[in-house]
């Protein structure tokens, strides 16, 4: 079991998910869209979420501290001094 | 203990501010100067329009605050930053760009110095506050695109500031790292 954290539109949520394989970048953007556009993640459903929605968001990959898989994905974060 | 803070714009200012409580010197780097336009979405107050980021900073601190700190206003290049970050207990990262960031986490892996990087996305609708060990500085999606100047989210950049000012003071006072997500309306602690 992994967990996708999807951050957009100003709020985040966890997605239990289950990966039979290490799923690319492009996938983890392709399952968010899907993911949000059926009401999968909490808090987050848009019917008509665009497929290029998440195109330029990053994905982060982290164990958990019982080592379970976690993926974020969330808009990029280039400044400090805005 | 020493804290140096790269970059004192909206995040790095607000942050310096609320870590005036620690028993640290305060240390802060940057080359830019305030403008007018700052004054909505950074610390700075109007006679510090001019003047120096980081040297107003300071005085500031100083003059409002009666706390002593230490200023750098110059450009950080790998060939000044071993000398202006060198003696750094803790390096803040509030820059706005990848370039820097990227330069600082060098500088700070190879020289073992504890980093933690504060960074906003462009329409102040995320920001993270993340220790170097897991951070990698994010590119622009085009380069020189405009940010949130005007002062519209100012009450996020409080947040994401505070967030950041939070992480220096547990790592300052009980030696933890704790990275965090920050919303407009909620902080999220990222598990590490």
């Amino acid at each position: 079991m992994a967990t996708i954290n999807i951050t957009f539109d100003g709020r985040s949520a966890d997605v239990p998910v289950e990966l039979e394989r290490m799923i690319s970048d492009t996938d983890v953007r392709r399952i968010a869209v899907e993911l949000v556009r059926s009401g999968g993640v909490p808090g987050l459903q848009r019917f008509e979420l665009r497929e290029d929605a998440f195109q330029h968001y990053v994905v982060d990959r982290f164990r958990g501290a019982h080592g379970e898989e976690r993926i974020y994905l969330r808009p990029k974060v280039p400044f400090g001094a805005c | 203990m020493r804290i140096v803070f790269c970059g004192v714009g909206a995040i790095g200012s607000t942050a310096a501010l609320l870590c005036r409580n620690l028993d640290a010197t305060l240390v802060f780097i940057d080359f830019d100067r305030v403008e007018s336009k700052n004054l909505l979405s950074q610390a700075y107050v109007k006679p510090s329009v001019g003047k120096n980021k980081a040297e107003a900073l300071k005085l500031q601190l100083h003059n409002l605050h009666g706390v002593k700190a230490e200023s750098f206003g110059v450009r950080l290049t790998r060939d000044n930053v071993e000398t202006l970050c060198k003696g750094a207990d803790l390096l803040v990262d509030a820059f706005d760009n990848q370039d820097s960031r990227q330069l600082l986490s060098d500088f700070a892996r190879k020289a073992g110095t504890p980093l933690v990087h504060g960074a906003v996305s462009a329409d102040g609708t995320f920001g993270l506050v993340r220790w170097d060990e897991r951070f990698v500085p994010d590119a622009e999606d085009t380069q020189g695109q405009a940010t949130c100047e005007g002062g519209e989210h100012l009450p996020f950049l409080g947040l994401l500031a505070a967030t950041l000012a939070r992480a220096v003071q547990d790592f300052r006072k009980h030696g933890v790292k704790r990275d965090a997500f920050v919303h407009p309306t909620a902080v999220t602690p990222v598990p590490t």
